[in-house]
């Protein structure tokens, strides 16, 4: 190893640590208050960690930190209250590592226990080959009997999240037209806060709704039984659209007036401009906008759980739109309550497959937001 | 952009034609064929509907429409409001004529709601197809692109496709169906894109339009026609597929009518797309009205039986509403021209209202009459069936005046009038006593909370303390009483005084309330039986500072009129009032913490007694005929938001601090952006996922409602964070500059400029956070359980043990499970036939009650600070 790569190793730790001690310390601490920013910092790890392992001793750890913190508070305050907001600013991360691990850790047993038998079909192998052969009667999901794939509920998921974005994509983006577009100003201050009031509507409202509404007008209707993955997609596509409008509310009212104005200048309509400028620069945000709006409608359960209940058959033919069975959030909801404890550890293996499904779409329309931001920075 | 459009404008006012006027009462047709089968979808009117039922509803339509297009019309002839455009007036007139029209069929021939439908797609046809021929032979003057254009022409075809393959289905057997409805697409876009647009874009809708007409018209597709797919579970009846058809007809209809009103092209196009904009954005609100109507349609009856209210009490109520309703009556209006007055009625029809109703209010407490409604709820009986039981809603005469319905409105009255008035520092001579009072309110305050803080924690076991403590009260309100005194001082030279002296008044009636207020907390914690012999000196002192206020607010007022220093003297009025509102909040409080009526001779301020709402303020009665309330869940709901907001908001604002004063833009503030937004769409069952395997292992492995607070406040983080950082980031950087050329430190800075100019903008943000935790279900039904019919509430505050060993501080209530709102729905969804629905929809109306009152005070106080942000 040479001479200039060592020194080279030295000033890269040397910068990571200078980075380091400004995050914890900041770029010009107090003299003196170093250490007891360090004593906090150790203190509430000690108390977190006393939390993880022996949470009935964690009254000492706290107490202790609030000490520290109440002295720190009349010696040095500045220093105090900027480690206090950085312990406030590491609780996010540490609160998505966590749940991360988690759902992990409880979902293990269960995936040692059942390997791949928990995403493919029994006798069968990868379920996308087999739409043609699927057995009537073969049951997919019986924990005492030992058949533990979630294959039904992923399917069922997904018929919901599908009938729902149907609803709910072309209704929210012509409704963020409207009301970035063509509403007048009065009207837009109307309608605007109408559509965020619409989506603090509980979910348990309108599962209760459709619970309520699935022996009459479901079967005058739709001919079935009552639960349908139909239903319970039109009602999640209804609660995924005030998403869906308001993220493409704001994609389609962050492109600068000025290529507006550009169009308007060139004699085109309010039309033209919207369909042939707004629309098309903004069409990342849209995207963004869909994809959350998706994310909320596979992460939403009390709707779901109320109108589709507790069925474990799979669809047969796959795409029955009239079967009801449970999805994967319904399925933790309900039956969390009394599994056993295999079953228990079957739940969190649903709740991974849906953590890790919505944190990559939220991060995926992220990143096509930063996008357009630079984007339309650019040319502004 | 406003040049561009001015040629928009002359258009669309410029005088309408015959060709134009038949257009427009096609849209309106179209509309009003949109909004009927809107109806229809929603089973508002059945199909089958005719004769008396549908007359009915036709009745009810032409009134709403007569009403809302003739008040419109002659508001706009008196030219009160402006209706300038001939397509609005067009549209408007035609759904007039159209919807008399259509009841004038209906009442003559008795047709069935579907034969309707029939035959105004029929109409619309005809009339579709009139228009574009009219217009290819040149009958008129219109200027058509080339072609419709390939989106159309797509839209066309796929709908094409769905109509050849539906046919084939039905007349040929196998995978034919296929080829007709290929042959249909390809008939429908040829038809839409190869000729001109003013036939591509009519004659294609009136031939869907006129498919339609025909297999309603026929009885091919009628209410009773059904489909059932083969293989699948279920089918679609004609009671859901013709409402459908009717609406795309509909829609169809209006946007072919509105591009050839444009006269089609560029303009054509726009005037289409934004109608169907337009309907869509009618059906979303529909969509949002129905579903709140839906809730309280069903649960209104449930959630308010037996509700009564004092008389008394509810004028209390209006107080609020009044001085808002004062507020826009005083804005001033337009010129003198007549309809101005007209418009001045509406800014002080509210004041008008609010007046009528208090005094129809004092009439019931001078007559004693009662002023009652009647009517009916159904509860589950003992057979699982709905069993009606009478009851009543009821305004008494009573003169009492519940404790907290006197708080609460004060406070905010007080708090109102306060904000408003200007400080009056700096105003005036300042004289030697009132140094000595400003001095010596803040030590007599904090003693007075001191010896608050330490008998909660010590106690009133000897009867010593017990004399102190009675002592502490008295010497608490006779300072207050004193300090009241002295703000009356500034009046004893008149106008001059109060000018000279101006001062006296923020200082002494501030000090007065505060001091009370003190005073006031301290009372409950020392004494053991209240209301006792000198104990009333409290309402006694705030009886004195609601005279005092009163004669400092008349009395500035009075001077104002005569002229004078305005400012000072409104602020001194507002003070007065000010301190009127706060002592009567002090005295609902006094009443609230003791338990003790205060007889103020003509009325009385009572804890109980005045206001009675079964619903929420019952707990469930296991035996009983009316089964009481929800009290408990309303209670654990309360405690689930403010556990999580005690959690949270610290968290959320400190993170929001650290992300944007502290530190630069770089890759941990990435990492915690990231981490924010992936917490924010976290579904929330994971939520509960994750409290069942950490929190409730760790937390006597019992579900508790400790783990729903924690759990609630997990999701609240990312809320509360996200708002507040926007919140900080929007203070102008001039703010900060400022401070710091004054060589303030950063966190002087941001605890004294940043965070002030930041908190309306993150309360809101709490607020809305906080509305959407409230309906949270998912991660309670795992972590705190759901129960039916819970009988007792969580007594937290009454449960605070302190141990010798850890974890020293305990508390029974929060350890256990307990009711929640909308657990309690999920209990009554998940018990089947044994939960009572009814009960389910006033749990449902009380949930949604709760989270919309959320959502608007966020979204008013919201709107109210940007635009105070904007004009500063």
């Amino acid at each position: 190893m040479s001479n200039s790569n060592v020194s080279e190793t030295t000033s890269t730790l040397g910068r990571t640590r200078r980075r380091v001690s400004t995050v914890l310390f900041g770029s010009d601490p107090e003299p003196g208050s170093k250490a007891i920013v360090s004593l906090g910092l150790v203190l509430i790890a000690v108390t977190i960690a006393l939390f993880l392992v022996q949470p009935i001793f964690v009254s000492y750890g706290l107490f202790a930190f609030l000490l520290v913190v109440a002295v720190g508070w009349f010696t040095y305050q500045a220093a105090t209250a900027r480690l206090l907001t950085l312990i406030a600013t590491t609780s996010t991360v540490l609160t998505i590592g966590f749940i991360t691990f988690y759902l992990f850790y409880s979902a293990w047993p269960a995936i040692t226990e059942n390997g791949p038998a928990l995403v493919t079909l029994p006798d069968y192998g990868w379920f996308f080959f087999l739409d043609a052969v699927l057995p009537v009667d073969g049951s997919y999901y019986n924990p005492a009997g030992g058949a533990v794939s979630l294959i039904p509920f992923f399917w069922g998921t997904l018929v919901v999240t599908f009938i729902a974005a149907l609803v709910a994509a072309p209704l929210g983006v012509l409704g963020a037209l409207f009301i970035s577009e063509v509403a007048g100003a009065r009207l837009r201050a109307v309608i605007k806060p109408g559509v965020e009031v619409l989506a603090g509507i509980p979910s348990i409202v309108y599962g209760f709704i459709g619970f309520t509404i699935l022996n009459t007008f479901v079967q005058d209707t739709f001919l079935t039984d009552g639960a349908t993955f139909l239903i319970a997609g039109l009602v999640v596509g209804i609660m995924a659209l005030p998403t869906v409008v308001s993220v493409s509310e704001d994609a389609l009212s962050s492109v600068p007036s000025s290529m507006g104005d550009g169009a308007v200048a060139m004699g085109a309509t309010k039309w033209q401009t919207m369909k042939s400028i707004s629309v098309p620069a903004a069409f990342s945000g849209i995207s963004a906008a869909i994809i959350l709006g998706l994310g909320r409608a596979i992460g939403e359960t009390m709707a779901v759980a109320a109108i589709l209940a507790g069925g474990t058959q799979f669809a047969d033919p796959l795409f029955d739109i009239f079967h009801a069975n449970m999805t994967l959030t319904s399925m933790i909801a309900i039956q969390y309550g009394n599994a056993s404890q295999s079953l228990e550890h079957v739940l969190f293996v649903a709740g991974v497959i849906l953590f890790v499904i919505v944190a990559s779409m939220s991060i995926v329309s992220q990143y096509i937001e930063r996008r357009l931001d630079k984007k339309l920075k650019g040319q502004a | 952009m406003s040049e561009g459009y001015a040629t928009e404008e002359t258009f669309t006012t410029a005088d309408a034609d015959a060709y134009d006027r038949w257009l427009d009462t096609t849209i309106a047709v179209g509309i009003l064929g949109f909004v009927l089968a809107m109806a229809a979808v929603g089973q508002v009117v059945t199909l089958t509907a005719s004769g008396d039922a549908l007359n009915g509803v036709f009745l009810t339509l032409s009134a709403v429409v007569t009403g809302a297009v003739g008040l419109t019309a002659g508001l706009a002839a008196l030219n009160v409001v402006a209706v300038e455009s001939r397509r609005v007036r067009g549209v408007g007139l035609g759904l007039l004529a159209a919807t008399l029209l259509l009841t004038a069929v209906v009442y003559a021939t008795g047709v069935q709601l579907v034969t309707l439908f029939g035959l105004v797609l029929l109409v619309d046809s005809v009339s579709l197809v009139g228009a574009g021929i009219a217009s290819w032979t040149g009958s008129v003057d219109t200027q058509p692109n080339a072609s419709a254009g390939i989106l159309t022409g797509s839209v066309f075809a796929l709908v094409g496709f769905g109509i050849g393959a539906a046919v084939g289905g039905a007349f040929l057997d196998g995978p034919l169906y296929l080829v007709a409805g290929l042959l249909g697409a390809a008939l429908f876009g040829v038809g839409t894109i190869v000729p001109r647009e003013d036939i591509g874009s009519t004659l294609p809708t009136a031939a869907v339009t006129a498919v339609f007409a025909a297999v309603i018209l026929t009885g091919a597709i009628g209410p009773d026609w059904q489909w059932l797919p083969e293989g699948l579970s279920g089918g679609f009846s004609g009671v859901i597929v013709v409402p459908l058809f009717v609406l795309f007809g509909s829609l169809f209809t209006s946007w072919s009518a509105a591009k050839c009103r444009a006269r089609f092209g560029a303009r054509g196009r726009q005037y289409g797309a934004f109608l169907v904009i337009y309907l869509n954005a009618v059906m979303m609100v529909a969509v949002m009205v129905s579903i709140v109507f839906f809730v309280v349609s069903r649960g209104v009856t449930y959630a308010f039986h037996g509700v009564q209210i004092g008389a008394l009490s509810l004028l209390v109520l209006l107080a609020p509403l009044l001085v808002l309703a004062i507020n826009r009556a005083r804005n001033p209006s337009g010129t003198s021209e007549w309809h101005s007055a007209a418009r001045q009625s509406f800014r002080i029809a509210p004041v008008a209202a609010i007046g009528s109703l208090a005094v129809v209010l004092v009439g019931l407490i001078v007559t004693g009459e009662t002023l009652d409604y009647a009517f009916e709820y159904t509860v589950l009986g003992d057979g699982r069936e709905e069993v009606p039981i009478d009851t009543v809603a009821a305004i008494t005469p009573e003169t009492a005046v519940g404790a907290w319905v006197l708080a609460f409105p004060t406070l905010i009255l007080a708090v109102y009038f306060f904000r408003n008035a200007s400080s009056l520092r700096g105003v005036g001579t300042r004289s030697p006593t009132l140094e000595r009072v400003q001095q010596a309110v803040p030590l007599v305050g904090t003693g007075l909370a001191l010896a608050t803080i330490a008998y909660v924690l010590v106690g009133t076991g000897f009867p010593v303390l017990v004399t102190v403590g009675t002592g502490l009260v008295v010497a608490g309100a006779a300072a207050a009483a004193g300090a009241t005194l002295f703000a009356l001082s500034a009046l004893t030279s008149g106008p001059e005084g109060l000018l000279d002296n101006a001062q006296y008044v923020p200082v002494g009636l501030a000090g007065g309330v505060t001091l009370l207020a003190v005073t006031a907390f301290l009372e409950p914690t020392v004494t053991v039986s209240p209301g006792v012999g000198p104990i009333d000196i409290v309402p006694a002192v705030a009886l004195l500072g609601v005279l005092v206020g009163a004669v400092v607010a008349v009395a500035a007022a009075v001077a104002r009129n005569r002229g004078g220093d305005d400012r000072v003297f409104v602020s001194q009025a507002l003070l007065g009032l000010s301190a009127v509102c706060g002592f009567l909040t002090i005295l609902g409080l006094h009443a609230a913490f003791t338990g003790a009526p205060v007889d103020l001779g003509v009325a009385t301020v009572a804890n109980v007694g005045s206001f009675d709402w079964p619903f929420v303020m019952q707990s469930y009665v296991p035996l009983g005929i009316e089964p009481g309330g929800i009290y408990p869940a309303v209670i654990g709901t309360v405690w689930l938001v403010v556990g999580a907001s005690t959690f949270a908001i610290p968290l959320g604002v400190g993170a929001a601090v650290f992300l944007t004063e502290y530190i630069e833009q770089g890759s941990f503030t990435a990492v915690v952006e990231t981490a924010t937004n992936a917490l924010w769409s976290t579904p929330s069952v994971v939520f509960g996922l994750f409290g069942a395997a950490l929190l409730i292992p760790r937390l006597g492995d019992q579900r508790s409602l400790l783990a729903g607070m924690l759990v609630l406040g997990f999701m609240l983080l990312p809320l509360v964070l996200i708002t507040s950082r926007e919140a900080i980031k929007s203070v102008p950087d001039e703010y900060r500059d400022a401070s710091a050329a004054l060589g303030v430190s950063r966190w002087e800075t941001i605890r004294s400029v940043v965070l002030p100019a930041a908190m309306p903008g993150v309360i809101t943000g709490v607020i809305l956070g906080v509305g959407r935790i409230a309906g949270e279900t998912a991660p309670l039904i795992l972590v705190l359980g759901s129960t039916l019919n819970t009988p007792n509430a969580a007594d937290v505050l009454g449960n605070f043990q302190l141990l010798s060993s850890a974890p020293f501080v305990f508390n029974g209530a929060v350890m256990e499970s307990t009711a929640a709102l909308p657990t309690g729905i999920w209990a009554t969804i998940a018990a089947g036939v044994s939960g009572s629905q009814s009960r389910g929809w006033g749990t449902a109306l009380v949930l949604l009650l709760v989270v919309l009152m959320l959502y608007s005070i966020g979204i008013v106080s919201r709107t109210y600070f940007r635009r105070k942000l904007n004009y500063e």
